[in-house]
């Protein structure tokens, strides 16, 4: 599939398969800077493209991952031991929440699929 | 001045080039407001009374409970009962007697916020939500006060320095209370850990030493003793630290548009 990442407001907006072109029009400046690590080039843009084996979310994830990795970036929203979504992590697609997903990770996506991967502060004292 | 007792007492910092005798001055006169007495709070008021904070001001609406042992290490099975804020006062006077505890036993709303911190120099997060923390946040933004926030779950935490007008605000990340993010358990060390932070950051913004997490995210993982510290932007259209007026926000649309805007296919 074809992921077309737009780093948001805290989080990254991820459409698969875009059936048409995917602008930031209408989006916020972005918070966090970090979130273009892996594309430094994609900074003026604000969309960047990227390949992915695979037509599931976790498919998605992963590669995300990687890519965040080899930036040196800690972004790592499935959790390797658990092999399920980390809590620091929150997903959803179109709008549903990552409980509410059918298969979860293993969840198909579709064209025009639009997913939202979110980085959650901690609150705890 | 310092007195001969405190020349001691505070010798092993005095020494410190970046603290001396003018910065440990500072500490005396200084005010620092503690937002919650757990295990943020507990530990981070612990070293800033050791370190000669003049006044400090803790605010909590608890009671000790058997389960706040395992992380909140100024209360024994003893106080289990107790209010917090009442045995923090004791525990924490008996450790450094020349600092002013003033113990606050209220619960932080947006009708009390202003008045509990409307003195302080520094606001130090020892709080365990996000509802209360955008109150804080918001008054500190309101009075120009720094608000140190500091936050824990699990074996991981997470930190930064707010500066209103200069720093991104709590809102600029999270503008809405999410019920996300919280309630997942917290090992005792890390509170503690993260805590110790912040009261570092809190001293260094009371003595004019460049606090070093201003505009900056630290995220410490104990699962693989990690800490990480990435930089974070203001939120030019924040609700609360934006110098643009509510009102005169354009309704939709641009750059200047509101949050939650989605993208647009063309």
């Amino acid at each position: 599939m074809k992921a077309v990442i737009m780093p948001g407001f805290s989080e990254l907006i991820i459409t698969v398969n875009p059936t048409g072109e995917v602008t930031r029009e209408g989006l916020l400046n972005i918070i966090m800077p970090w979130l273009y690590a892996p594309w430094p080039d994609a900074r003026g843009k604000g969309v960047i493209e990227m390949p992915v084996e695979g037509e599931t979310l976790r498919a998605l994830l992963v590669k995300l991952s990687e890519r965040y990795k080899q930036a040196n970036v800690d972004f790592e929203p499935i959790d390797p031991r658990t092999n399920d979504l980390d809590f620091d992590y929150d997903v959803l697609i179109n709008g549903k929440r990552y409980e509410a997903i059918p298969h979860q990770l293993d969840a198909r996506l579709g064209d025009d699929d639009e997913v939202k991967v979110k980085m959650l502060w901690r609150w705890d004292g | 001045m310092l007195d001969r007792s405190e020349l001691i007492r505070y010798n092993r910092q005095l020494v410190i080039p970046e603290l001396g005798e003018e910065g440990q001055r500072k500490l005396k006169r200084s005010h620092i407001v503690i937002a919650g007495i757990g295990g943020l709070g507990c530990a981070s008021a612990t070293y800033l009374t050791a370190a000669g904070i003049g006044r400090i001001t803790i605010v909590d609406f608890d009671t000790v409970e058997l389960s706040d042992l395992n992380r909140q290490i100024l209360y024994w099975e003893e106080d289990i009962g107790e209010k917090k804020v009442a045995v923090a006062q004791r525990k924490l006077s008996k450790l450094n007697p020349a600092v002013e505890i003033i113990p606050i036993f209220a619960k932080i709303t947006e009708e009390n916020v202003l008045s509990l911190i409307d003195e302080a120099q520094v606001v130090v997060d020892g709080l365990d939500n996000l509802a209360t923390r955008l109150v804080i946040n918001s008054a500190c933004v309101k009075r120009k006060i720094p608000y140190v926030y500091g936050g824990v779950s699990r074996l991981r935490g997470m930190l930064t320095t707010i500066i209103p007008g200069k720093t991104p605000c709590l809102a600029c990340v999270y503008p809405e209370a999410s019920k996300r993010g919280g309630g997942l358990g917290v090992l005792g060390v890390v509170p503690a850990l993260i805590a110790n932070l912040q009261a570092l950051e809190a001293m260094k913004l009371v003595i004019g030493y460049s606090p070093s997490l201003a505009g900056r995210l630290l995220l410490f993982s104990g699962d693989d003793a990690r800490f990480r510290v990435y930089d974070i932007k203001r939120n030019e259209n924040c609700q609360v630290c934006s110098q643009t007026p509510r009102g005169k926000r354009p309704k939709n649309g641009g750059k200047d548009g509101r949050r939650n805007r989605e993208a647009v296919y063309t």
